[in-house]
């Protein structure tokens, strides 16, 4: 059976509701193994570890994975606009979290803010919409709103890259033969004995 | 031709065919068409042993013939069909899992072979699946036929082109080359057979299967001279149509990544109403309305319809722009923006190789700079980094040579062949101790017997062969994973590049 990894994805629904639902109706051991996962965060946790840390054997652990991702699958069929909707958060909402949280020793304003946001729209990790806004709705400049949200990339790294030669430095140089070669490679060695 | 593309076709060649083909193989992939003759003078080989590479190669449709004007007739090496090569383990695979085992051995085996016709491959796969099978048990030939029926209707396995039926009834000199052509009707047309038959075993001992002593066994090896009633019918693997199957594969999968499961198993749903309909390189899907997608969701997926309307919205309204409203009737009409994903997919991937060869910062930069176009145009501010022109040549030029895609495979088989030799010793002295079990165990040795002749082999020796097996096995998925690169960057350029 392969080990695998697991965490909880930015949820469709409104967080409070899903937790909610997900209580709802599942035992103790349930709660306790989302627990474990929440506990682990964005890090993931390896299902070995969820095993240990909750003292429960391999075939109850499939059966709550089972059930759990059941759940968050009918949670989205149910309302995709509504969750789509909420997954959203204007520069506005985020500008005022930041500056509750307290975590800059700078006054940031919300074109500040804005920056940063695209610093990581330009990571890939965020996408942003621009939408018309009614005069006078709080965050809306000259008619329009820019609302973000988190986005996964539509691929994983991709086949080049998890190859040695992928992220060589010295790719150029090297030739059968050579001094440096594909026989006597150590970035190859280092790979193969991971 | 740059040298990495002969450098990996030539280690393709050479593990799959041996030197001869290798050589005479790798000289028409550097100079182009040739006649016979000149290939074996170039080549310094007998034209006899030309023309049986030639035999192979064109066998595996990696060399193809033209008749010229004078009569003469010339070769010419399909180099990315060599590289396809490189593929055939995805191929058997997908049929794996579309058609289990039975699928699995068909498209290998049609894949091992070139070409087959219909007969000789279920004989070979019945056979082939009756050895797996416990003792007693054969696998009958209708069950294979069907299963080859299935795979020819989805167009996974097509008919190969054949002669003329005119040809030799024309006016005037013979051809020196045939010409084969291939209805587009008949491309899947399976032949009327009727195969009845169980696989056999190949077994050592005296008796077979059904009991008879080996010598009269021979006597029946002669239903080799009976009429083969499909003869001159040849079916081979249909590449074109496992790579539209790994393209909606990698759209569904960037879907789900993007928004949700549900949202990948709609658009699951329109790329396989489309299969047949749409062909490969077309900008987009036919239309589908909502009630006919509705109407071909899965069984089992239980979503209204109004849910299913509300989630064509979101695809369509969604800045990926993968899917689009084409019209109103039918409850709305959509289309899977092929051309759009494909560039996606494309982009992705070299912000994937960006990112891990030079770190976040270039990506970002890689990242805007590839949007600035789209910034222009909205006349926002303007963030002068390298003229948008400049960059789209340079995205261009970064796609089309896939020079160090290919010279990375080639580096990880020559390390896979190289950790091989350095352990051939080892491997050698590791199969002939297996050989002498197999033949021990047949003739009913005794347990301490065989246990004497496996402590031939020693402890860190097993030790050894284990790690050789393991990185073998690693170096064989890479080359796999860095082809897949190669093929989601291909689609790309091939879709642009192809007139409508």
């Amino acid at each position: 059976m392969a080990e695998v990894k697991v965490k909880l994805q930015p949820p469709d629904a409104d967080p409070v509701e899903i937790e909610n639902s997900k209580m709802k109706g599942s035992d103790n051991q349930e709660k306790l193994v989302y627990q474990i996962i929440e506990d682990a965060g964005n890090k993931g946790i390896w299902s070995r570890d969820i095993r240990y840390k909750s003292n429960l054997p391999l075939t109850e652990i499939n059966k709550i994975f089972k059930n759990l991702e059941a759940e968050t699958a009918r949670e989205s069929k149910q309302n995709p606009m509504i969750q789509r909707n909420s997954s959203f958060a204007s520069s506005h909402e985020v500008w005022k979290y930041i500056c509750e949280l307290g975590i800059s020793k700078v006054e940031l304003s919300m074109e500040d803010i804005e920056t940063i946001l695209n610093t990581l729209i330009y990571d890939g990790k965020v996408e942003m919409t621009i939408i018309a806004a009614k005069e006078g709705t709080v965050g809306s400049v000259d008619g329009h709103m820019k609302l973000y949200r988190a986005v996964n990339p539509i691929i994983p790294p991709t086949g080049l890259v998890r190859a040695p030669c992928g992220l060589c430095p010295v790719f150029d140089d090297c030739h059968e033969g050579g001094e440096i070669s594909p026989s006597n490679c150590i970035y190859m060695t280092e790979w193969l004995e991971f | 031709m740059t040298q990495a593309e002969i450098k990996l076709c030539s280690l393709l060649l050479q593990e799959h065919f041996g030197e001869i083909v290798e050589k005479i193989g790798v000289h028409l992939i550097r100079t182009g068409s040739q006649p016979l003759r000149v290939i074996a003078h170039d080549t310094r080989t007998s034209p006899d042993q030309v023309k049986k590479a030639l035999c192979v190669l064109i066998q595996h449709n990696l060399v193809t013939y033209q008749v010229h004007k004078r009569g003469t007739v010339e070769y010419e090496a399909q180099c990315s069909r060599v590289l396809r090569m490189l593929r055939y383990p995805r191929y058997i695979y997908t049929a794996k899992t579309l058609y289990s085992d039975t699928g699995e051995l068909i498209v290998e085996e049609l894949l091992l072979n070139g070409k087959m016709t219909m007969s000789a491959l279920v004989k070979r796969v019945a056979d082939r699946l009756t050895e797996t099978m416990e003792d007693g048990k054969t696998m009958d030939y209708a069950e294979v036929s069907s299963t080859f029926v299935r795979l020819a209707d989805t167009h996974f396995v097509q008919r190969c082109p054949l002669v003329s039926p005119t040809e030799n009834s024309e006016p005037g000199p013979p051809q020196p080359a045939p010409t084969l052509v291939i209805n587009e009707n008949d491309m899947y047309l399976v032949p009327k057979l009727s195969l009845i038959g169980k696989g056999k075993r190949r077994r050592s001992s005296e008796d077979d299967a059904t009991g008879e002593p080996k010598a009269k066994r021979l006597k029946h090896s002669t239903d080799n001279k009976e009429p083969i009633p499909d003869d001159g019918i040849y079916w081979q693997a249909n590449l074109d149509r496992f790579h539209q199957h790994f393209r909606d594969q990698a759209i569904v999968s960037a879907v789900a990544n993007r928004m949700d499961q549900t949202s990948s198993e709609i658009v699951r749903t329109m790329l396989r109403m489309s299969e047949i309909t749409t062909p490969s390189s077309a900008p987009f899907t036919q239309p589908l309305s909502s009630n006919e997608i509705f109407r071909s969701l899965p069984t089992g997926y239980n979503i209204s319809k109004q849910v299913l309307d509300q989630y064509l919205t979101l695809l369509a309204d969604d800045p990926l722009e993968f899917v689009g409203k084409s019209g109103d009737s039918g409850g709305g009409m959509y289309v899977i923006n092929l051309h759009k994903v494909l560039g996606s997919l494309a982009t992705a991937t070299l912000e994937s190789v960006v990112q891990e060869r030079f770190g976040s910062r270039c990506a970002r930069i890689f990242r805007l700079v590839l949007q600035k176009k789209h910034l222009e145009q909205k006349q926002v501010e303007d963030f002068a980094m390298i003229p948008a022109k400049e960059a789209k040549d340079m995205l261009y030029k970064m796609l089309s040579e896939n020079f160090m895609l290919l010279q990375s495979i080639a580096n990880l088989i020559e390390r896979r062949q190289f950790e091989t030799k350095e352990n051939k010793r080892l491997l050698e002295k590791s199969q002939r101790v297996e050989a002498i079990i197999a033949s021990m165990q047949a003739t009913g040795a005794e347990e301490a017997q065989l246990q004497e002749i496996e402590e031939m082999i020693t402890a860190p020796e097993r030790q050894q062969i284990e790690t050789l097996k393991r990185n073998v096995n690693k170096l064989d998925a890479s080359e796999i994973q860095v082809d897949e690169t190669i093929f989601l960057l291909e689609s790309y350029i091939e879709s642009n590049t192809k007139r409508q």
